[in-house]
């Protein structure tokens, strides 16, 4: 017992100058690395390089409790207010909905629910009947998931500022739906 | 500061920088803040700048004295 605890000390004295130097070392290393990787830095999930097919819909993923999907929805509701503005924001929260009318389409007005699918409202009948789209809702959706209040305002500045991609890319429904990538 | 709102399933999350950094690590933050945007834009997100004020969807090049930048999902119909 003796003569294996005296080893032992004798072997941890030796080491003791190498671990500090080893540490010294590391220091120094570390005092000259780039900075760290975007993740690290700021904690950024960039949803853009993720394949999220395999996501069920209204849902974000594994990961999220109840306590994640009201922090994402007040956040979301958050950077919505900030997108859309504070009196576009409460008129949606006042009247359920926003009306975006359209730059491209005499007589039309697109109403954003949150959520939902874009309602499209004619004037009247005979500018109804140019319309492109069979029916009278638009089916689009994001490519990930996000909180549908913040999606509503995203689609707000794509019918504002880029219709023409809305139009192209919009999928006309005969009835509405829940949007199935928001949440 | 400038800072970009990236929304994602967190509702957001943001990337700041100092426009007036003069140390490594504030002009990395830049680079990255830049780097971030290109990324998202070549992945099919578009990018919206606030001007006076008011979100608008901008396809101009990443200019670090913007004081809000955000990244905006790509859409699919259907």
């Amino acid at each position: 017992m003796s003569i294996r605890s005296s080893l032992r000390s004798r072997v941890a004295s030796w080491e003791r100058p190498f671990r500090w130097a080893g540490r010294v070392v590391d220091w120094l290393r570390a005092f000259g690395e780039p900075p760290a990787p975007t993740e690290e830095r700021w904690g950024l999930e960039r949803p853009w390089l993720i394949n999220w097919q395999w996501v069920p819909k209204r849902s974000a993923g594994p990961g999220f409790g109840p306590h994640e999907y009201a922090r994402a929805r007040a956040r979301g509701a958050e950077v919505a207010r900030a997108t859309m503005g504070d009196e576009n924001w409460e008129f949606l929260r006042r009247q359920g909905y926003l009306d975006v009318r359209s730059r491209k389409m005499p007589g039309l007005t697109y109403r954003l629910r949150v959520g939902r699918r874009i309602q499209l409202i004619w004037d009247n009948l005979e500018h109804a009947m140019h319309s492109p789209w069979p029916y009278d809702y638009l089916c689009i959706n994001p490519t990930y998931p996000l909180p549908a209040v913040e999606f509503t305002a995203q689609l707000y500045l794509y019918l504002r500022d880029r219709e023409d991609q809305v139009v192209r890319t919009a999928a006309p429904q005969p009835f509405d739906q829940l949007l199935g990538r928001v949440f | 500061m400038g800072r970009i709102i990236v929304a994602n399933r967190h509702g957001d999350q943001v990337v700041q920088w100092d426009p007036a950094a003069t140390t490594d690590e504030g002009r990395a933050a830049i680079v990255e803040a830049e780097q971030i945007l290109r990324e998202a834009r070549a992945r099919g997100c578009a990018v919206s700048k606030k001007v006076d004020g008011k979100h608008v969807l901008d396809d101009g090049a990443f200019d670090p004295q913007v004081d809000e930048y955000q990244i905006i999902a790509p859409i699919a119909g259907g």
